[in-house]
């Protein structure tokens, strides 16, 4: 008789435990469902994007826009795969309650807990699961570029891979804030109720930051959403990836808490608190770990190069004064044209936003409102511009640098592309729900005894 | 019979467990010993479940404490001692009677022969290819009995192992669960039909409304309860 400790090797154990999951996963309708869905989701983003695409290019005849402004990234990969940021959102998180609430219902759970497996172990195991489930469900996404290069359109490697990074860390949170709710909840429903409302907690909190900033502005830079748009802009920040996963990786922790039953109410309360304490301090300090890397093909998240090397000779810290408040556009186009950018290059950068008054229609702003002031080594300058040659040559003349010469050449040539989408419609609209309901149901059909 | 330190496999002692007001357990303690049929005997609501998932280490006991072969067993360490077999449980109703066979086997260490063989002695051949979800009551705790007796530990524990089983099935279950201490296994039947208990365990754990009133042999219970003859119904309505 083998002892309990003589069982099959932990590795073993582990695939086997993975393809539980997968098998549950394949057993449930929600999956099934999710793939049925994902396809015409998809085909809908991506041909009214290329027929947009082909408008601004100029099919049929019309003006069409400066090639200069029509990227894939934006024009494209971005609709097409928006539709994932839908689903991930609304649908997925029902996958991946499901896989832990089945069990906890079914009473399956009673059994793995006395399973010869550690509890991250199984953790592990369904989410691997979940992530497999959710690359299968990139099928259509890549279907969409397979068609976008078959239309001789034009794709760039690292902003492609860059986007499905943040796709994918993007569900990756999803499954530890789903994982969590499900462990905590008394069943799926109420899992699934936790889930949206964090959802809905996060575009609250999004809502409210655009109209406060601060440091509601700074946590609403971690939000799914937020933290997406990072990447669908070129950008890999490496603060958002390493916030992101250590965000999915407190949700896992949480659920390694509530689901070992063991536990007094108290203890898990307590181990709870602990785990918060623990993630809150490496939340925070990812939060301000600065590299980050442009991965766009028009390196619009960059200065010129030349800029750029000249902006390197200021070893010492800028302080920004900004006297805009945080829902006028003037301030995003000064975070995203310059602020972002320099933080980016120079070694420290200080930004304040001093304005107390409103951009509203109905209220005064202060005197100093739409001002920006720079400060470097206690010399200072104001510029009221947002436009990045303005804004740079107020910064040379205040570090005392040479600018650098203009350069002819080396812009963003755009790749124009004016076609229809061909085959689209019928590839996501019918034949992908055929073959996933056909899949779905030769999987689930009920099977005679023998 | 007392059971000594020898053959003692595990012992329990002030288990103890409240949910909410209501006192589910209090103060329980008794002992398993090695190679035996324990039954735990009690009217519905005894707490024989909740005794059994606190032995488990599945919920946390308010008091009490556990051993095994003489040293303390806490909670995190029971899985290593002892397997409970949960009843009414469904586990993966959308997976095969055969894949679920093979996953405890894989788990556990256990060869497709040894799966094979429960699955022949417990009559589940003809259902292996259906799904666990579309099993009668009486098919599905053969298929669980199947999984709880592929498991290797020394000690286990099934929580009604006859409840929705027929005449003729309870009989061939319980010839089966008769062969299992022989291959060097205890068995803690919980067992809420009297008859049954009687017919297939070695000594009873008596369970009335969470306190153990008694354990021992039927003849050592009859005793205890001063009667001279009677069965097992008589001498539990005389404990209790």
């Amino acid at each position: 008789m083998p002892s309990p400790s003589g069982s099959a090797p932990e590795r073993t154990r582990l695939f086997w435990f993975l393809a539980k999951e997968l098998r549950e996963l394949l057993a449930s309708r929600a999956f099934w469902l999710l793939l049925l869905m994902i396809g015409p989701l998809v085909g809908h983003g991506f041909i009214t994007a290329v027929d947009s695409y082909a408008e601004a290019s100029g099919i049929g005849g019309g003006p069409a826009a400066l090639a200069q402004g029509l990227s894939p990234l934006d024009g494209i990969l971005v609709p097409a795969f928006g539709a994932y940021d839908l689903a991930v959102t609304l649908l997925f998180p029902f996958v991946a309650i499901r896989l832990v609430s089945a069990e906890k219902a079914s009473g399956a759970w009673k059994l793995m807990l006395q399973a010869p497996l550690s509890l991250p172990a199984m953790l592990l195991a369904k989410g691997l699961a979940l992530v497999g489930a959710w690359l299968l469900a990139w099928m259509p996404g890549l279907l969409a570029l397979l068609l976008w290069k078959a239309y001789g359109g034009w794709i760039y490697g690292p902003e492609l891979l860059n986007l499905l990074l943040g796709h994918l860390l993007r569900v990756i949170l999803s499954c530890g804030v789903a994982v969590a709710a499900a462990a905590m909840a008394n069943g799926a429903a109420s899992a699934a109720i936790a889930t949206l409302g964090f959802t809905v907690g996060t575009w609250a909190l999004e809502f409210v930051a655009a109209g406060r900033g601060g440091l509601l502005a700074k946590l609403a830079a971690y939000t799914p959403t937020a933290a997406l748009r990072v990447f669908e802009q070129g950008e890999l920040r490496l603060a958002t990836v390493v916030v992101a996963a250590a965000l999915s990786l407190a949700g896992f922790a949480l659920a390694a808490v509530w689901l070992a039953t063991r536990r007094t109410l108290p203890s898990r309360l307590a181990r709870s608190l602990a785990a918060v304490l623990v993630f809150a301090p490496i939340l925070w300090g990812a939060a301000h770990l600065r590299p980050t890397w442009d991965l766009s093909e028009n390196r619009r998240n960059s200065f010129p190069a030349a800029d750029e090397a000249a902006l390197r000779q200021i070893r010492r810290p800028l302080a920004v004064t900004v006297y805009l408040a945080p829902e006028d556009p003037r301030l995003m186009d000064l975070d995203r044209n310059i602020l972002s950018k320099l933080a980016r290059i120079l070694p420290r950068v200080d930004i304040e936003n001093a304005s107390h008054s409103s951009a509203g229609l109905f209220e005064r702003a202060g005197d100093h409102y739409g001002e920006v002031w720079y400060q470097l080594d206690g010399r200072r300058a104001m510029s009221r511009s947002t436009t990045e040659p303005i804004v740079l040559e107020t910064l040379y003349r205040l570090a005392g640098v040479e600018p650098p010469p203009r350069a002819a050449g080396g812009e963003y040539p755009g790749h124009p592309l004016a076609v229809r989408p061909k085959g689209a419609a019928p590839l996501f609209y019918a034949l992908w729900p055929l073959a996933v309901a056909l899949a779905a149901w030769l999987h689930l059909r009920d099977r005679r005894r023998s | 019979m007392i059971a000594g330190p020898a053959s003692m496999l595990l012992s329990a002692r002030g288990i103890s467990k409240h949910f909410g007001r209501n006192a589910v357990l209090q103060d329980a303690g008794f002992t398993v010993r090695g190679r035996e049929i324990l039954g735990l005997i009690g009217p519905n609501g005894s707490g024989k479940t909740t005794l059994f998932e606190c032995l488990a280490g599945l919920i946390p006991t308010d008091s009490g404490e556990v051993q095994f072969r003489g040293g303390a067993c806490p909670p995190v360490r029971r899985k290593e001692c002892l397997f409970y077999l949960p009843d009414g449980i469904r586990p993966w109703a959308g997976q095969s009677v055969a894949w679920v066979l093979r996953f405890f086997a894989a788990i556990y260490g256990r060869s497709p022969e040894e799966g094979a063989a429960l699955a022949r002695a417990l009559q589940l051949e003809a259902l292996l290819s259906a799904r666990i979800g579309s099993l009668s009551k009486g098919e599905a705790k053969r298929a669980l009995l199947a999984l709880g007796l592929l498991t290797p530990h020394p000690l286990l524990l099934l929580d009604e192992p006859f409840d929705g089983l027929d005449f003729r099935q309870t009989r061939e279950v319980m010839a089966l669960l008769r062969t299992v201490p022989a291959a060097g296994r205890t068995l803690f039947l919980s067992i809420h039909q009297l008859t049954d208990a009687a017919r297939v365990c070695d000594r009873l754990v008596l369970l009335s409304k969470g306190r153990v009133v008694g354990e021992g042999t039927l003849p050592e219970l009859r005793a205890r309860a001063g009667l001279d003859e009677g069965g097992l119904e008589e001498v539990f309505l005389a404990l209790t």
